[in-house]
Formats: C-alpha cells, sequence, structure tokens
C-alpha cells in the first residue's frame, strides 16, 4: 500500500476510533490484496510506510468477499463489481484478506 | 548481559522522508528505531536495542561517497554500539551500494560487527559481498520478514564470535571464502560420483562453483564510421510521449522499438522518459541528453556516419532484472544485425 493511503487510513483511524473503522480492498491481486489487509492490520510489512510498526487491527474486507457482497444491493453489486468477480481469482482473494482479518483484526 | 545496542541505517524512503525527490538528504541521526528498525528490534525480542538510526539519502550518499562515510562514521562512533545493521536493501541500487560501503567502512574503521542486506543482483551485492556479510533478501520490501529472520540469528553469532556456517546455511550471500573440513569420502571417490549423476544427467553439487564475471569482449573496432550504420539503444527509458506500449518505470518486462524516420530532434512535445529512477525533468525537456538523435543527425550530415538506423531500441533499466535485460538484447540484437546495423550506441542515465 503506497504510503499517502498509509497516510490516510492511519489519519482516519485517529478522527473516527479504529473501532468504526473498515477498510474495503478493490485490489485485483491477491497478493497485493493481501499485502494491503496485512498493512491496516498488523502494520506495515515493508516498513516503509507511516503503518511500520502500528497494528491498527482495523477490520477489512475485499469487494469480492462474501461478507460485502451479502451487506449491499444485489443489482448494484452485480453492475459494479459483477464482471470482475467472473475475471478475478476470488478464491485466491479471500483466502489472503481473510487470513489476515482472522489473524490480525482486533474489532 | 543487558540488551545489545545497535545502531542502525537507513535511506530517506525507509525512513519517510521521500522518495527520489528527497534523495538528496544530508546524514543526520535520530534516537531510537525507525521503519525496518522496528522489525528488526522485534526480531531480537527484547535481547536488542535499537538506539540510534542513522539516515542518508541515496544520492547523497553516492555523489558524496567520502564524505557521507566520514559523516556516517562519526555518528554510529558516537552511539559506540555492540552491532551496525544497514538496510536491508532489497534491489534499490544505489541503497545497496550505500549499505555496503558503510558497512565495510563500521567494520574495517570502528570494529564494531556489522552487516546487511540486499537482493543477489543488486549492485552492492558484487561490490561488498567479500567484505562484509550480506544477507540475501528478496528483490522488494515485501521480504522484509524473511530478512529480518535471517538478519537477527546471524548478527547474534557475529557480535557473540560464534562461528559462522556456509552461507546457505546463514542465508548470507556466498563470499568466496573456503574452509577445510573432514569429508567422509576421499576427493576422487567424490569426484567420480559427481561425474556419474552429470553423465546420467542427474543433479549434482560442484564443491568448488565457478566465479561468473560476465566479461564482453568487445568487438572489432568499426573500419570506416562514414560508411557506418548506427543504431542507437537506450536503458534511460527514452519513449514516444504518452509511453504507448506502457514499459514499466522499474523492472521493466518489455522494450520498445520505435521508428525514427524523419525524426531530427526529440522534443518536448514528442518524446519523454519513462524511467523512475532517476529525476525525469531534463530528460522530458530535451530527450536528446538521454538519446542523443540530434547530434548523430549532425553527424549523419556532415558525413562522419553513414545513416542513423531507422528505430530505436528502448527500455527503462531502473531495478530490471539482469536476466530480463539479457533476454531483450539476445532479441532485437538479431533484429539489428539482420537490418545491417554495424555499430550500436548504448546510453544509459
Amino acid at each position: 500500500m503506497d504510503l499517502e493511503n498509509q497516510k490516510r487510513v492511519k489519519d482516519m483511524a485517529e478522527k473516527y476510533g479504529a473501532e468504526n473503522v473498515v477498510v474495503l480492498i478493490g485490489g485485483a491481486e491477491a497478493e497485493s490484496a493481501g499485502l494491503a489487509a496485512e498493512t491496516v492490520t498488523a502494520g506495515d510489512p515493508t516498513f516503509a510506510g507511516p503503518l511500520a510498526g502500528v497494528p491498527l487491527g482495523l477490520k477489512v474486507y475485499h469487494a469480492v468477499e462474501p461478507e460485502f457482497k451479502e451487506a449491499v444491493d444485489a443489482g448494484v453489486y452485480d453492475d459494479q463489481i459483477g464482471m470482475m468477480e467472473m475475471v478475478l481469482d476470488v478464491d485466491a482473494i479471500v483466502a489472503e484478506v481473510s487470513a489476515m482479518r482472522n489473524q490480525h483484526t482486533k474489532y | 548481559m543487558g540488551k545489545l545496542r545497535i545502531v542502525h541505517y537507513i535511506n530517506q524512503f525507509f525512513a519517510g522522508i521521500g522518495g527520489e525527490e528527497k534523495a538528496d538528504h544530508k546524514p543526520e541521526v535520530r534516537e531510537g528505531a525507525l521503519g525496518p528498525g522496528l522489525a528488526i528490534q522485534a526480531g531480537f525480542g527484547g535481547e536488542a536495542e535499537i538506539v540510534a538510526t542513522v539516515i542518508c539519502g541515496d544520492s547523497y550518499f553516492g555523489e558524496n561517497m567520502e564524505e557521507a562515510k566520514a559523516a556516517v562514521l562519526e555518528m554510529v562512533k558516537g552511539y559506540s554500539p555492540d552491532l551496525f545493521i544497514a538496510g536491508p536493501a532489497f534491489n534499490a541500487g544505489r541503497y545497496g551500494v550505500a549499505c555496503g560501503a558503510i558497512t565495510e567502512a563500521v567494520q574495517a574503521e570502528l570494529g564494531i560487527p556489522a552487516l546487511t542486506g540486499m537482493y543477489i543482483e543488486n549492485p552492492g551485492a558484487d561490490m561488498y559481498k567479500k567484505s562484509v556479510y550480506i544477507i540475501s533478501t528478496k528483490n522488494s520490501a515485501v521480504g522484509m520478514k524473511d530478512a529480518v529472520a535471517a538478519m537477527v540469528p546471524l548478527a547474534k553469532k557475529l557480535v557473540s564470535k560464534e562461528v559462522i556456517g556456509a552461507p546457505e546455511v546463514e542465508g548470507y550471500l556466498p563470499r568466496g571464502v573456503r574452509k577445510n573440513y573432514f569429508a567422509d569420502k576421499r576427493g576422487s571417490e567424490r569426484a567420480v560420483d559427481m561425474l556419474l549423476k552429470k553423465l546420467k544427467g542427474e543433479e549434482f553439487e560442484t564443491e568448488y562453483p565457478m566465479p561468473d564475471f560476465d566479461r564482453v569482449p568487445p568487438n572489432p573496432a568499426v573500419k570506416d564510421l562514414s560508411k557506418a550504420k548506427i543504431a542507437l539503444v537506450t536503458s534511460g527509458g527514452i519513449v514516444p510521449k504518452g509511453n504507448p506500449d506502457h514499459i514499466e518505470s522499474s523492472s521493466a518486462s518489455k522494450y520498445g522499438k520505435y521508428d525514427i524516420d524523419g525524426v531530427y530532434d526529440l522534443t518536448v512535445d514528442t518524446y519523454a522518459t519513462a524511467h523512475g529512477g532517476y529525476d525525469p525533468v531534463y530528460a522530458n525537456l530535451d530527450a536528446d541528453r538521454v538519446l542523443p538523435v540530434d547530434v548523430l543527425r549532425d553527424m549523419e550530415k556532415e558525413g562522419k556516419i553513414g545513416e542513423l538506423h531507422r528505430y530505436f531500441y528502448t527500455t527503462v533499466g531502473n531495478g530490471t532484472a539482469v536476466a530480463s535485460s539479457k533476454k531483450f538484447a539476445a532479441e532485437f540484437s538479431k533484429e539489428l544485425v539482420a537490418d545491417g546495423v554495424d555499430a550500436v550506441i548504448l546510453t544509459s542515465t
């Protein structure tokens, strides 16, 4: 996750309280989605950004995960994400992101 | 024994100061751990403390090596640490060279155990792997966790002056150091075993790997430049404006071939650089500074060279794997030969 976005996430978690923030990831690759999920839960794994050593423990989901899909209007989901859902490696993404969430989310 | 005192060296990027635009940052020292130092300190699990972090911009270090080295050494000395760690630098070239140079200096001039880490293809690896321990890392910072996991045990051994095992055991880059040991089988037997495996096409491991010098013998000189067809090839990332083939700004996976028939000057409106590893302002203002089409057109007109080849080949050298570069060149060299090109001018940044 780039340094600017790390800063934004950090600022928002401070402003609204970490328990009130959910991070929704849209990355197309399982590995990068997993890294983003790790960054907002356990801290920046590359130790280069504002979240280095800052385990925010935020709730984090990917847009193709069932938890998110069930929470939104099915028609809108189909319009906006349905196409991507077909071409992405959904299983791999869910595995990476949920592993990070289960291991590091505090809320 | 109390906690080990560590001084850690990082560049401006890992210190959160900024990227390329802040690479001229002068050496400074901050108390405590910062960035990757947090991971290293955690890796020691309470046995060590990073008492200070020295930060220096990669360009500043590269351009003022002696001064920067002296300044960093003074800073390190001030904390009289038990251990010095630089990086890891992964595949960042100038950062790798800086890490190698400063690790070597701390070890040699201050007599403090020191180590660093980087990717095997980092230019700093070849320059310093003989003089210092360099933990082998992945080519990007995604490999931070693995790098720290290998650096910590080796660092502890260096401090306690334990025997350091072989490179493949400890995870450092081979240093070309050979040690005697007692083998179960005598040499002739081992050699025959190896030969038999080789003849059967099986995997075998040499006991004496040959160094890979990768020297390229120069071609004979061009006899008559005034009749020669000259081609331009660059790793400086010059592309038609808009980068039509989307050559990556680092770790390029491809190269481009562009027609310069009738092009006499690369202008700010027509060409730019795709390279992400240097300040692009001057290359974008006038791409001839990296790919000298204008000068070669002059020489063509003056009859100093026969002609300028109608295509130039270009890629981004920034962090691009040596293996990829070789593959690109193997492909387009064939085309250059087929097109009757007599000589190539290869420009870098």
